[in-house]
């Protein structure tokens, strides 16, 4: 299990050196100058530019500026925004709370929708339930997540009422801001309507996180449905038949588990792709998170925040990654060892 | 009494343009504390016999028999639960590649204490997990694990074969079971393990007179085991008998064949001359020979062959075969 963990921390170092070259190199390929891209000073007088040149150390070869570089981001400096002229990181930690929310949210609900709807296709494989489930899920992966969005607004926000349409929290409620995720925000504020916060926050977050979830759901039951289908196809399963245990038992006991080490796995590589979904969902609900800032950014063609914005986000993704590598760890013991070992 | 008496069992592969019978007509008895060998080539239908006589084929196969009888009982009039809950009761099975047959993610602690039967257990449920446990050592004890604390806490892919098979072996003890079908338990074993498998089956027959289908495709090898054999071939009865007839005196050309291919008796061969063995392959399963599947390959064949011979019975010793080597003892 150490080797793993080391395995892990060692391909996370490795896949942060990466990631900062590359946004090392969007400064020198974005239009304009090398230092204005790096460091946003658009308004910078000569003196000051100096003084950049100084810290960024652009005489220098590529591998020292790489370095300042490096130094600036471990110093928690990003630049500031081209466009507003705000520092980055700050603008980062008040907007990528509230996308770790969302995407957190909306891969919830596509797990505990999609895994167990796929493990129903497969258990009543070739049967007018599996031939359901298929064509709903297809139909649901081909739907635009755009359209959609605008559809979820239409029908439950404007037609019926029942939800708002945007935004993260009624203005109504004065909530501080503590680590930026509004649930845990609510919790630990001393207000009297706590709940009624709470309640009004979790009406806001449904329908963007129902959006976001549907098209990686339907992967999910795909997933799940194939995962389970080569469980339940497999000499264990048959052997525990033999054993005369009830299908039941067969199907909590040792399918489900099974199935579920198959899945974990994917889920991880799904989740780059619900990020990219929820960039689009946060512009239409308007969701303060930093997808629809980075978007933003990228309509002023504010060099600085696109490459802070990339910056955070895919190190987001990776953190989760190496989570769920985690917890695939934990369901298979095949993959708690070294390969070669025993 | 017959332990099992099954009679013309069919398996046929269903499928929308011509089915496939891929068992054809098979019988088999057991009596009480025997131990029998089910011999025949890969492909021959022997596994999809022990899993029909259990009940594990899936929907694609559909099984007929004209009598299955389990202690004198007719399961063909019972509904499928009922016969699944007798035959689970009393029938065990255990698998080639024995580490495929325990769940990965399970330790054999946990899959063995499920498989305990929880109707042998007597005490309040506060007492019955720590009865499991128990009894699941001594599963381990009877089997030949002596290591149980280790054992227990392994999961299946840090143990060898040979120590898979033994708690596959354990399973099926829980169930206190009258018959064993061992299909080619040994398959993919260094010889010493296997040894040690065949050992310990055969002390389980002496001391506990459980009775054993030995499913096998070496002939030579079963011989040490077994008290009677059945050979099949492509999915049709050959010739049954007590093994020293099969082995000595085998009354169907392809049991001959087989008895003559074995190393044993090919050893006083000269240096680079032909080994004996029937030429051709066993037929695939789309294009089985009509009547008596041995036909094409079969030294003695004559025209009758066409249609399937009828089992003859000559003092207990029976084959299915029109031209019979009977007469040449």
């Amino acid at each position: 299990m150490l080797i793993f963990t080391l395995r892990r921390l060692n391909l996370f170092i490795f896949t942060m050196f990466l990631l900062t070259l590359l946004s090392f190199s969007l400064s020198f390929l974005f239009p304009g100058e090398q230092l204005i891209n790096i460091s946003g000073q658009v308004n910078a007088t000569p003196k000051q530019l100096m003084v950049l040149a100084e810290q960024y150390q652009t005489d220098n070869n590529i591998a020292q500026q790489y370095i300042a570089y490096i130094s600036h981001l471990f110093q928690g400096d990003l630049g500031i925004s081209m466009a507003s002229q705000l520092s980055i990181s700050n603008e980062i930690m008040s907007f990528l709370p509230a996308t770790i929310e969302l995407t957190l949210v909306a891969l919830f609900i596509a797990m505990i929708f999609g895994i167990p709807i796929g493990f129903i296709a497969a258990i009543k494989h070739r049967k007018a339930t599996d031939n359901i489930i298929l064509t709903v899920s297809m139909l649901g992966y081909s739907i635009p997540v755009f359209w959609l969005g605008l559809l979820a607004i239409l029908v439950f926000s404007i037609q019926l009422g029942w939800l708002p349409s945007a935004g993260q929290l009624s203005l109504v409620f004065e909530i501080e801001h503590v680590t930026g995720i509004q649930f845990i925000d609510i919790l630990l504020s001393d207000s009297p309507y706590k709940w009624q916060a709470f309640q009004d926050a979790s009406a806001h977050i449904f329908l963007p996180a129902c959006v976001i979830a549907l098209a990686p759901a339907t992967i999910f039951v795909r997933l799940a449905r194939t995962a389970m289908m080569d469980v339940l196809d497999s000499q264990y399963i048959r052997a525990a038949k033999a054993k005369g245990l009830s299908f039941r038992q067969i199907i909590y006991h040792h399918a489900i588990r099974n199935a579920m080490v198959h899945v974990i796995r994917d889920v991880g590589l799904q989740f780059a792709n619900l990020v990219t979904i929820a960039m689009v969902t946060e512009v239409i609900f308007s969701w303060p998170g930093i997808g629809r800032w980075l978007i933003e950014s990228i309509f002023q063609r504010d060099h600085t925040s696109i490459q802070g914005g990339l910056l955070a986000l895919s190190s987001f993704i990776f953190i989760v990654h190496i989570v769920i590598d985690f917890i695939y760890a934990a369901l298979n013991p095949l993959a708690r060892e070294s390969r070669n070992g025993a | 009494m017959n332990l099992l008496d099954i009679r013309n069992l069919s398996i046929v592969l269903k499928s929308a343009t011509n089915p496939i019978l891929a068992v054809d007509r098979v019988s088999l008895t057991m009596k009480e504390g025997e131990v029998r060998g089910l011999v025949g080539e890969s492909g021959s239908g022997k596994s999809l016999l022990a899993q029909a006589i259990i009940g594990v084929l899936d929907e694609k196969w559909h099984v007929d028999a004209d009598r299955f009888h389990w202690r004198g009982k007719d399961l063909m009039r019972l509904s499928v639960d009922e016969r699944k809950a007798i035959i689970s009761k009393d029938v065990a099975m255990i698998f080639q590649e024995p580490m495929a047959c325990l769940d990965p993610t399970m330790t054999i602690g946990m899959q063995l204490t499920e498989a305990v039967d929880g109707e042998q257990l007597t005490g309040y449920f506060w007492q019955k997990n720590q009865q499991r446990k128990e009894t699941a050592i001594s599963l381990l004890h009877k089997v030949g694990i002596k290591q149980h604390k280790i054992c227990l806490k392994k999961y299946p892919h840090q143990l060898n074969e040979a120590l898979c098979q033994r708690v596959m072996i354990a399973m099926a003890l829980a169930k206190r079971p009258i018959l064993l079908i061992a299909d080619e338990p040994t398959a993919a074993m260094e010889s010493t393990n296997q040894g040690q498998i065949f050992r310990l089956l055969a002390s389980l027959n002496q001391l506990k007179n459980m009775s054993i289908l030995l499913i096998s495709h070496d002939l030579e090898n079963v011989t040490h085991w077994t008290n009677t054999i059945t050979v099949m071939y492509s999915g049709q009865f050959v010739e049954a008998g007590t093994t020293k007839h099969i082995f000595e005196q085998p009354f169907h050309p392809y049991t001959r064949a087989l008895v003559d291919s074995s190393p044993k008796s090919n050893s006083g061969l000269p240096a680079k001359s032909r080994l004996m063995a029937l030429p051709g392959s066993i037929p695939i399963l789309q294009h089985l020979p009509i009547g008596c599947r041995l036909g094409p390959r079969c030294p003695r064949a004559q025209q009758a062959c066409v249609i399937a011979p009828k089992v003859t019975n000559y003092h207990g010793h029976q084959f299915s075969c029109h031209f019979s080597l009977k007469g040449s003892y």
